[in-house]
């Protein structure tokens, strides 16, 4: 059989296959939870925790186009929102002596995050391309500001941030309190990274996110043909910034605390979300969890690298064993979002699944009888389009 | 300094250093309009450039040099990564995607933030001012103390206003500048080297950011993170005046300069709220929202017609 192999959207041969892939990184994940060291599990929840925020941030920049950062904000304000439900700075009814449960605080933060996500969205209304850019980043700082605030000292905590937080896994899991709770954080952030991936895949198949890709692919046109802008940007700027600060929240239960200078929360953090997104893939489904994954990983190697070089197998031989190189990932992560954005526009998973097309393609079910099927796989317009300017015709229903 | 502090010469005192600070935001945002106007981007990573060129002065005044000739040797070196910059990865990357080239800029600011940490060091360092900067180095105006170094910067952002006034007006590379950031293709098909006019119009904002830098590290402290809150401030200021208009460039670079200084002097409220610098930026995201939407091209800034 000649190459590449056709197989129906939603035939068996299709399912075999995703069922082949996701659990392949379902068994990964669960092998991680069972055989790997505490830093290594640590480090892929880290990872996992990044995804969740990435796949909101997805939403916005990968496929309605508009470039935020100010992600680290809404990182930042679900981790506080945690913060200071769990430990009772802030008075609740329902809850005695206002200390929440953890495990409660996440759908707090969701709106919580939504509803300022849909306030941070209404200058996207106005404002293209930088300039909403840097209205996003100047609000990360002033976000920033206004937690390390000396007079909010009792609800934030002020610069010293809140301490001791904890989320011990519910006895109903079978997990052993503290000595597993590395196992239950991984298997939360994978819980969580499932439940953002499928909210993002609804919403890309339903009506908005058919409106989103017409937003990015042109604002015009789209508005000509009946996408409402103001809610698009507004209603998908709150689900992003939501998804976002539970992410920021699962983060900030797994440090045990909150500072407002803890970098991801601030505009280095917005720049990891961008990197992980851009090198992973923009408007891809799996682009977040691969971005987060690599992000995660290549920045501990070369935090080991830049501690001990002279032990590095590479560039071993021409240090010695009293240099330091710090800032090493820095480096490295800003070389690589440039050669990325050169020479690999649609990130890694863009590309293994143009990769993947010339062996296999997938053919969607057209919905009427009368309409034509579409090839999936190849973006259409590989030269002009570029971040969140990916042609998505496989996401989405074929038109007749 | 042990004049009667008179309400007016506090004022004047405030007003100045508010100047003084709001002319290297002035400068830094000058050079951001330059490159917005010629390619339409944003640099992010402008601020890293004065930083690296900063401590370029600072190694070669340890070296000897003058301060002066240090700075103009620094300028070069602006010149060079600006220009480096434009070439190695904005022009490539444009030609095949021009949303990316924002991403890419990320990327520069990224490298560049921590190879200077690789470079120089995380230790901070002190660098020696162009002007007199000792303790009793201040003229009185209006009975205010004011210090020799802090005139000195508005004087530096007053003079590069001459110089680029005069370059864009009055010289054929200037005329060619405004005719590429004009329309580029247009000015390609008349015979000018739009490549290279590109070229300049980066060196030349990488030079204006080491120049603001090299103003803004004597009494800052110079450290890795010395142009990250000034560029964020510097970006502020080129978005309030529209991001193409170099006079808006300057404007807001005074108010926001301003802005800081009364904040920091005077500490007005809203309400039960006392605004302290700390609140520095939610003050500054407010007056931007409030400008923008209302002129969401800025004050100055000219808006952008769109054929559909």
């Amino acid at each position: 059989m000649a190459l590449p192999f056709k197989v129906t959207r939603g035939s068996w041969q299709h399912w075999a296959g995703r069922v082949v892939l996701f659990g392949g990184v379902g068994l990964f994940i669960f092998r991680a939870a069972s055989q790997w060291s505490r830093s290594g599990q640590g480090l892929l929840t880290d990872a996992l925790i990044i995804a969740i925020a990435v796949t909101g941030l997805n939403l916005i920049t990968g496929y309605t186009g508009q470039l935020s950062l100010g992600h680290a904000a809404f990182f930042a304000i679900g981790a506080y929102v945690s913060a200071m439900l769990v430990t009772g700075k802030v008075t609740t009814p329902f809850f005695e002596e206002n200390l929440w449960t953890p495990g409660w605080t996440l759908p707090v933060v969701a709106v919580t995050c939504f509803l300022v996500g849909c306030v941070v969205g209404i200058p996207a209304l106005r404002l293209k391309g930088i300039y909403l850019a840097l209205v996003t980043i100047v609000f990360v700082e002033a976000v920033r500001s206004i937690l390390k605030y000396d007079e909010l000292v009792n609800v934030t905590g002020g610069s010293p941030g809140i301490k001791g937080l904890s989320y011990l896994p519910p006895s109903w899991t079978g997990l052993d309190g503290r000595a597993d709770l590395n196992k239950w954080f991984l298997y939360l952030a994978t819980f969580f990274l499932v439940v953002a991936s499928l909210i993002s895949s609804g919403l890309l198949r339903s009506r908005i996110g058919r409106g989103m890709v017409a937003t990015r692919d042109n604002e015009t046109a789209a508005a000509v043909m009946g996408v409402h802008l103001a809610t698009i940007k507004t209603v998908v700027f709150g689900i992003s910034a939501a998804i976002a600060g539970v992410a920021g929240s699962l983060y900030a239960l797994k440090l045990t605390l909150v500072e407002p200078d803890v970098p991801k929360f601030g505009l280095l953090g917005s720049v990891t979300l961008i990197v992980a997104l851009v090198v992973g893939g923009a408007a891809q489904q799996w682009g977040p969890f691969v971005g987060a994954m690599f992000y995660v990983f290549v920045d501990d190697y070369a935090r080991e690298v830049g501690e001990a070089p002279d032990k590095n197998f590479f560039i071993g031989w021409m240090v010695d064993s009293t240099t330091k190189i710090n800032g090493l990932g820095g480096v490295l992560f800003g070389v690589l979002l440039i050669l990325f954005a050169r020479f690999v526009p649609f990130g890694a998973v863009g590309t293994m699944r143009m990769g993947r097309a010339k062996v296999v393609q997938v053919i969607p079910v057209p919905p009427t009888s009368k309409s034509t099927a579409v090839a999936d796989g190849e973006p259409t317009t590989v030269l002009s389009a570029g971040i969140g300017n990916l042609d998505t015709s496989n996401e989405s229903e074929p038109t007749s | 300094m042990m004049l009667a502090a008179s309400d007016l010469s506090l004022f004047v005192e405030r007003f100045i250093n508010g100047l003084a600070d709001g002319s290297i935001y002035a400068l830094l945002a000058l050079a951001l309009v330059v490159i917005f106007r010629s390619t339409g981007q944003l640099n992010f990573a402008q601020g890293e450039i004065g930083t690296m060129g900063a401590f370029f002065v600072s190694t070669l005044t340890l070296t000897g040099l003058p301060v002066l000739l240090s700075i103009l040797l620094a300028l070069v070196l602006g010149f060079a990564v600006g220009a480096g910059i434009e070439r190695v990865v904005v022009r490539p990357i444009e030609l095949r995607n021009p949303s990316a080239v924002i991403v890419a800029l990320i990327g520069v600011f990224l490298a560049m933030n921590q190879l200077t940490a690789l470079i120089w060091g995380i230790d901070a360092r002190s660098l020696p001012s162009l002007f007199p900067n000792e303790a009793d180095d201040f003229v009185t105006i209006l009975g205010a103390p004011v210090r020799i170094a802090r005139l000195g910067t508005i004087g530096v952002l007053i003079v590069v206003l001459i110089l680029l006034y005069l370059l864009f007006t009055k010289t054929k590379i200037g005329l060619a500048m405004r005719a590429v950031a004009n329309n580029q293709e247009s000015s390609n098909l008349v015979g000018i080297r739009t490549g290279f006019i590109l070229l300049l119009g980066w060196g030349l904002s990488g030079s204006i950011a080491v120049l603001a830098a090299a103003m803004l590290a004597p009494s800052a402290g110079l450290t890795g993170s010395l142009m990250l809150g000034p560029f964020l401030l510097a970006s502020v200021a080129a978005v309030l005046g529209g991001l193409d208009s170099p006079v808006g460039a300057v404007v807001g670079g005074l108010i926001v300069g301003l802005v800081q200084a009364f904040l920091v002097g005077y500490h007005p409220s809203i309400g039960s709220i006392e605004l302290t610098p700390d609140l520095l930026y939610p003050v500054m995201l407010v007056i931007l929202l409030g400008v923008l939407l209302f002129r969401p091209t800025g004050l100055f800034g000219s808006e952008k017609v769109e054929r559909v």
